[in-house]
């Protein structure tokens, strides 16, 4: 795998599980921790931090300073991100180590998910526990369930055409682990989603399967209310603001739509023209079969293509694992926060169909009931949270397509620049002069 | 009615004299005349490797490149193609001083010398004894053909696809220009890089354009095969006429052997109508041992004669062989540098493209 490129520092974008170590990880050995071990007294007292234990992405050393780093500067140093707000960041996951499972009845891959968190609502401040695909889709159900007025980040898509997409291959595992990973990180930053109750259980529940059959229900209010809201009301405007949001979204999910078929139109150019060199540099070793003095020169060439087309097989391989998933998500994304902003519009339609019925029976005037007290409530903490994601997605939003493009030119300078250098090595090749034999 | 359609080349000759260049003489010349010299030369300089002519119709075509023989783009390269082969073979050291040659540049009326040795270059015949240096590089010109055709079509399949990559690259000009509208702080960044997606997209042509300098150096190669297996083939013909010659002495020999001592081995209308009407008279025998002594005489020394000539041949033929040699390794290394020079500028735009928008990217 091409390492992430020296300019890029992470943040909350999509960034290799390689370029960044766990942050709280100790200088003592504590990877990969069950739930039952006993914490170390390092961990409790998370904030103290030496340098020593930063790796840093671009590979220098941290300021030096002689005390311990606190949380913010750790976060400084780490993230440059606009979005944290100097926050203290108490909770960590990590998507990793897929592992297939083969039982009589089906073959599926779990991932370990490793949690470190500080937080009163975790009994203990580390927690490894294994899940599957299906488990992530149940959490995203839950979610929406009991958070209607937040937006759910997206999953990778759960179908997947059999016999077209080999399931277990290494690439697919690697990228939707990479899409689960993000999955779990876009919670993790989220100050009311990562307080949830499920995410909580699906991040330490030792049996998460026993848990689901429970069956317990633990919604909020809010989620409460909102499950009862039926689609029986009709909103007749949608406020500017949401509307222009709704507008957005829409043109959004079209360009990006476009933009992942240029995409996928490039790869496929690109295999095309691959296919095409991989016959072209062997015919220079044929004709250099044939020669005295040119034989050397003409399977350098030969050579050297060969090297071009090799860069370019890992430049395809690249822009289809790491461009194009994180694409297709941004997709699903908006398509969930538009059923969101519908949501919204059913509560509003509720509220303002409950206030027009009071207006037309004369006698509750001027006492508003309370059942309209309460859809105004729902409706306007529902506009405020919604505000509220819209901005902070905005803005991961921002991060996000500026990673990834800078990523995708990136890969296309580093095949270039391989491509140059196998031609310049080449050239000192051609102009030598062959003694007489 | 047809109406033909002619495009002329104009070349200048220029002498010259005391340090000075004076043009003495400019005509026009149009491609058939080239021809006629070229076989001219073919035939009267048979051990000649003679420079080929650039091709007559345009072959190993990628799809944007025009196949009409009066683009613009196809006439320049085919008169570069025609400077090239006048150079080459003012530069050769027979070949210049031909007369023909001269004519050719200077006068007006150029008169096609037909001959039939011209047609009997393409004759089908068996040779027993050929010279092994001669079938060997037969043998190589045939497998440079061979390698060199299939090059050059893979090359423009190569060329197609690159076009096809670099152009759906424009697209993303267009759409980042309509994301950056919905846009705030990402907008400009978006913008401009997609500006830089559009110069990369055009920035193919010209690339491309460049390369065809590169086939048209393989072409000439490929027609110097043919070249070169020509002079084999008058090897061959040479060493046929050689060996059928040798073969009538011999049967001759014979026959005349048989008359004198009087024993029939060989088949022959006389010793035929001999059985049938009765033996000849000893006159009528010893006017015919005559005649073919005559023949045989002269028969040794045309022998002797065509010996001498296909020992002169070989020798010219293999000096001019040699120093084709040189200057295919020469002109191929060059055009190969030229190549990797071409590339190496191709990855060095590409680079540079890239970087400004990553750099409009991080602006984002």
């Amino acid at each position: 795998l091409p390492g992430s490129p020296p300019d890029a520092l992470p943040s909350t974008g999509p960034h290799s599980l390689r370029d960044m170590p766990h942050p709280l990880a100790g200088s003592s050995s504590e990877e990969a921790v069950g739930g039952d071990s006993t914490p170390s007294p390092d961990l409790l007292m998370a904030r103290s931090f030496g340098d020593k234990d930063l790796i840093l992405p671009n590979g220098g050393t941290p300021a030096g300073t002689s005390s311990p780093a606190s949380s913010s500067s750790l976060l400084n140093r780490l993230q440059l991100d606009d979005d944290i707000d100097g926050e203290t960041r108490d909770l960590f996951v990590i998507v990793d180590d897929p592992k297939k499972h083969v039982c009589t009845m089906e073959t599926y891959i779990t991932y370990r998910i490793t949690t470190k968190s500080t937080r009163v609502e975790f009994d203990l401040p580390e927690y490894s526990v294994r899940r599957r695909y299906q488990d992530f889709d149940w959490l995203r159900s839950k979610l929406e369930e009991s958070q209607p007025t937040h937006l759910i980040p997206p999953l990778p898509e759960k179908f997947v055409v059999k016999g077209v997409v080999d399931r277990f291959s290494e690439e697919f595992v690697e990228t939707r682990r990479k899409a689960l990973d993000k999955f779990l990180k876009r919670i993790t930053d989220h100050p009311v989603l990562s307080f949830n109750e499920h995410f909580n259980i699906f991040l330490t529940a030792k049996d998460l399967n026993a848990y689901k059959k429970q069956g317990i229900a633990l919604l909020t209010r809010m989620g409460e209310s909102v499950k009862h809201v039926t689609g029986g009301y009709k909103l007749r405007t949608r406020p500017l603001e949401f509307a222009a949001i709704g507008d957005y979204l829409d043109t959004f999910a079209l360009k990006l739509g476009t933009i992942d078929r240029i995409a996928q139109r490039i790869i496929k150019e690109e295999i095309e023209y691959l296919v095409e060199l991989r016959e072209y540099g062997p015919v220079y070793s044929t004709w250099s079969a044939l020669e005295g003095e040119l034989a050397e020169p003409l399977e350098g060439v030969s050579a050297c293509i060969g090297n071009c087309s090799t860069a370019l097989e890992e430049l395809t391989d690249d822009m289809t694992e790491d461009f194009l998933p994180v694409l297709r998500e941004y997709i699903l994304y908006s398509d969930s926060m538009k059923s969101v902003l519908k949501k919204r519009d059913q509560v509003q339609a509720e509220y303002e169909a409950k206030l027009e019925a009071v207006a037309l029976r004369k006698e509750d005037r001027p006492k508003v009931p309370a059942d309209v007290e309460k859809c105004q409530d729902r409706m306007e903490c529902f506009n405020a949270d919604l505000k509220a994601d819209m901005e902070r997605w905005q803005n991961n939003k921002r991060q996000d397509f500026r990673q990834l493009l800078m990523g995708m030119a990136d890969k296309n300078i580093q095949y270039y620049e391989k491509c140059l250098m196998a031609w310049e090595s080449i050239i000192p090749l051609l102009q030598e002069k062959q003694e007489a034999k | 009615m047809y109406e033909t359609c002619v495009v002329l080349f104009l070349f200048r000759s220029v002498e010259h004299t005391d340090g000075q260049s004076v043009l003495t003489d400019s005509l026009w010349r149009r491609y058939s005349e080239f021809e006629l010299l070229r076989s001219y030369l073919l035939v009267y300089y048979p051990h000649i490797v003679v420079p080929p002519l650039p091709e007559k119709w345009a072959e190993f075509v990628w799809h944007k490149l025009s196949a009409d023989n009066m683009d613009p783009d196809f006439v320049e390269r085919r008169r570069i193609g025609l400077e090239n082969f006048l150079l080459r073979i003012a530069s050769h050291p027979i070949l210049c001083r031909d007369k023909i040659f001269y004519l050719f540049l200077t006068q007006v009326f150029f008169f096609y010398l037909a001959d039939s040795r011209l047609k009997a270059l393409n004759a089908t015949f068996r040779v027993k004894n050929p010279d092994k240096r001669f079938t060997d590089l037969k043998h190589y010109s045939d497998e440079l053909q061979s390698v060199i055709s299939h090059l050059l079509r893979v090359r423009a399949r190569v060329a197609d696809r690159l076009y096809g990559v670099y152009k759906v690259h424009g697209n993303y000009g267009r759409v980042f220009s309509e994301w950056s509208a919905i846009e705030k702080e990402m907008g400009d960044g978006l913008q401009s890089a997609g500006h830089h997606m559009d110069v990369y997209a055009s920035s193919i042509d010209d690339i491309l354009e460049d390369e065809e300098h590169y086939a048209d150096q393989l072409k000439e190669y490929l027609f110097y095969a043919e070249a070169l297996r020509a002079v084999c083939r008058k090897h061959e013909l040479m060493q046929y006429d050689l060996e059928m010659a040798a073969q009538d002495l011999a049967s001759k020999k014979q026959q005349c052997e048989e008359l004198v001592t009087g024993t029939v081995r060989t088949f022959s209308l006389k010793g035929m109508t001999t059985k049938l009407f009765g033996q000849e008279t000893p006159e009528q025998r010893e006017a015919r041992i005559k005649v073919l002594e005559e023949q045989i005489n002269e028969g040794e020394q045309q022998l002797k004669s065509k010996n001498l000539e296909g020992r002169e041949f070989v020798k010219n033929a293999w000096a001019d062989i040699e120093r084709f040699k040189e200057q295919k390794n020469r002109d191929l290394k060059e055009a190969l540098i030229s190549y990797a020079v071409m590339q190496i500028s191709m990855c060095k735009k590409g680079i540079q493209v890239w970087t400004n928008a990553k750099e409009c990217f991080s602006k984002m």
